[in-house]
């Protein structure tokens, strides 16, 4: 088992570094001499001594694999760098927005397991019903069309027609109305994945022949799905648990544009409009080191949910 | 399980002169009827049918809309602002006064236009380095395979505005030389570039997939029977390649470039949401939604339209994806 883990650990590790190299690389090529970020209208006040001085003190002056070096290294110390924009370290700054978007993440998570495994379930018992085209049908809709497009729809229809919410902006806390649409929005599409696992290893468990076993010996249907199927179709829905925290990271991006929530994906986004590169780079990172994570996890736990797995 | 074919179980046909003749005159036929039996399974699937409909609908409205539209997609009537929709404008108007059907016509061509490209230039670069992979092997395989889980493990949208910052500046020096040297109005200020950068930056997330596919792809086939017999008979390399390997590596490919397709589509509309895409006078259903969205209350139609062309085209290439999926499978139990 501890062979198991460092061989994951061995094989995440050159990834992290590759993905800060190649952050780094994209941020040093990328257009805007920081010196005039930093400074902007001072630097016509500035001696080019003045300036040869600041880039010195900034390391801006040393070679590319140098300043690389240096950034993977700071990193590695926990310092992503501090914002051009606000003067604030971007941990910090990560550290100030990331509850808000944990908080709505989870809310979704929650969502995705109590509705999305018994959908995936119905449709796979229901398989080639009516019931089966409808979940399917809609779950496809809903992992293809982007929040941008059904987040405006629900709020007209919502909000707007129905006045059933209340316009649903800012942040006041995950025990309140507004965070309905935000949490539906954000569960679309990762839903999908876990609706088509579930109904694609239900139908596979279906097959098996301890559930014909189990159907001979009399169980009834509830029995079954609760003590055969759902324990073994669980296992894909874990494991695709990296696509999962992806999709979240991704559509908190759009989502809290939308609801203008203060999360993470609103630091991003900020960042973005003033070209705040120490900002992107950092929550690029940030937002990799969490896919990573999320992928490790699920490599440990495999051999836990399924004991069939052998560890080599 | 039960979906393994049990050859014993045919009827055997008893073999005579003149069934063999007639199989045998039947040959040409069946070579083909791999791809014919495929376009039939797709047409006979109702969803994917409507996929394909809708799919033809947007590309006619990429080609012909822009002739259509009835104003230029960038003019501007400023005293015509915030208008209902009327005869004049069946849509109505924006904030600066441009005809809002006009910019969704010219939308569709820039939602396929980028689906177009982005698909070509990832699904050329995953066969470069997914063949590359599978074909040099050690080291090769390696940093290609490195390369492939470094990108898929940053959320491609962080990893395009990355690309898109990036590379903007570069492209735009670029261009302003291309200018300068041509003076070719194509390269003038920054109304194309927005689309080579956005281009780069979507084909920089997408082109993984197709490698890791393409890899897979190779390495399964390579060690098939049929590969070996071919090698064994002494079919040479490049025809065993173009004649078995490529037919058979196809389907998947197929599939997996409509899915990519309608990707890149959202993907250029995410980023000009985002305000980073396709810049400004340059029409695109993403930045329409963003640029409108504070008229959502009063004058819905305005982010609703493209919206809803959105979710639509995106929509109709996946259920073509998921039509083709299946129709490309010669495997597939037939329904």
């Amino acid at each position: 088992m501890i062979r198991y883990i460092i061989n994951r650990l061995l094989v995440a590790v050159p990834v992290l570094i590759l993905v800060m190299v190649i952050t780094f690389t994209l941020g040093y090529y990328a257009p805007g001499d920081p010196v005039v970020l930093i400074y902007n209208e001072q630097i016509a006040f500035m001696t080019p001594e003045q300036l040869v001085q600041i880039r010195h003190s900034l390391g801006l002056d040393r070679s590319y694999p140098e300043q690389a070096l240096d950034y993977v290294t700071k990193i590695a110390h926990g310092d992503l760098g501090t914002s051009i924009q606000t003067k604030l370290p971007v941990l910090t700054m990560i550290e100030n927005g990331l509850p808000v978007t944990l908080q709505i993440a989870l809310a979704a998570t929650v969502l995705l397991v109590v509705v999305g495994i018994p959908l995936g379930i119905l449709a796979a018992l229901r398989h080639n019903s009516w019931a089966d085209y409808l979940i399917v049908g809609s779950i496809l809709s809903l992992r293809t069309v982007p929040i941008f497009v059904l987040g405006p729809i629900l709020i007209l229809i919502f909000v707007l027609y129905l006045g059933w919410l209340d316009l649903p902006l800012g942040w006041d806390g995950l025990f309140n109305t507004k965070v309905i649409l935000p949490v539906l929005l954000l569960a679309a599409a990762p839903m999908a994945d876990v609706v088509r696992q579930t109904r694609v290893s239900v139908l596979e468990v279906l097959g098996q022949d301890y559930i014909r076993t189990a159907h001979a010996k009399g169980l009834n249907m509830r029995m079954i799905v609760t003590r055969h199927i759902l324990r073994n179709a669980m296992i894909p829905v874990v494991t695709s648990l990296g696509l999962i925290v992806n999709s979240l990271i991704h559509g908190s991006v759009f989502l809290e544009r939308l609801f203008t929530l203060p999360g993470f994906g609103n630091l991003v986004v900020t960042s973005i409009q003033v070209l705040d590169l120490p900002v992107i780079l950092g929550t690029t990172i940030f937002s990799a080191l969490i896919v990573i994570a999320a992928n490790l996890v699920t490599d440990f736990l495999y051999p836990f949910i399924d004991p069939r797995v052998r560890l080599e | 399980m039960s979906d393994i074919p049990i050859s014993t179980a045919v009827e055997p046909e008893s073999v005579t002169a003149e069934s063999l003749q007639n199989a045998l005159s039947k040959a040409p036929i069946r070579q083909r009827s791999l791809w014919r039996d495929a376009v039939r399974r797709l047409l006979r699937n109702r969803l994917s049918l409507i996929g394909l409909i809708m799919s033809t609908f947007f590309v006619l409205l990429a080609i012909f809309g822009p002739a259509i539209a009835p104003y230029p997609y960038q003019a501007q009537s400023l005293l015509h602002t915030f208008e209902l929709p009327s005869s004049v404008h069946l849509l109505g108007t924006d904030a600066l006064g441009r005809d809002l059907l006009s910019r969704v016509l010219w939308g569709a061509r820039t939602a396929i236009l980028v689906g177009i490209f982005v698909t070509s230039i990832s699904v050329t670069l995953g066969i470069l380095l997914g063949g590359l992979a599978a074909y040099l092997a050690g080291a090769t395989d390696w940093m290609v395979g490195r390369l492939i889980d470094v990108t898929l493990s940053i959320p491609s949208i962080m990893l395009a505005i990355l690309v898109n910052a990036a590379f903007k500046k570069p492209f735009e020096l670029a261009f302003d030389g291309f200018y300068q040297a041509t003076h070719n109005t194509f390269f003038q200020g920054s109304n194309s570039v927005s689309y080579f950068v956005t281009l780069a930056a979507i084909a920089a997330v997408s082109w993984p997939g197709y490698a890791r596919l393409i890899r897979g792809q190779i390495l399964a086939l390579r060690t098939q029977e049929y590969v070996t017999a071919a090698h064994a008979v002494g079919v040479p390399t490049f025809r065993t390649l173009m004649r078995h390997i490529v037919p058979n590596a196809l389907g998947p490919i197929i599939v997996a470039a409509t899915f990519g397709f309608s990707s890149a589509m959202i993907l250029e509309a995410s980023l000009s949401y985002l305000g980073i895409g396709i810049q400004p006078p340059n029409a695109s259903w993403g930045a329409m939604i963003n640029d409108n969205l504070s008229e959502l209350r009063l004058r819905p139609w305005l982010v609703i339209v493209p919206a809803v062309m959105l979710g639509a085209a995106a929509l109709a290439v996946n259920y073509l994806g998921d039509g083709m999926a299946d129709a490309l499978n010669p495997k597939a139990k037939e329904k």
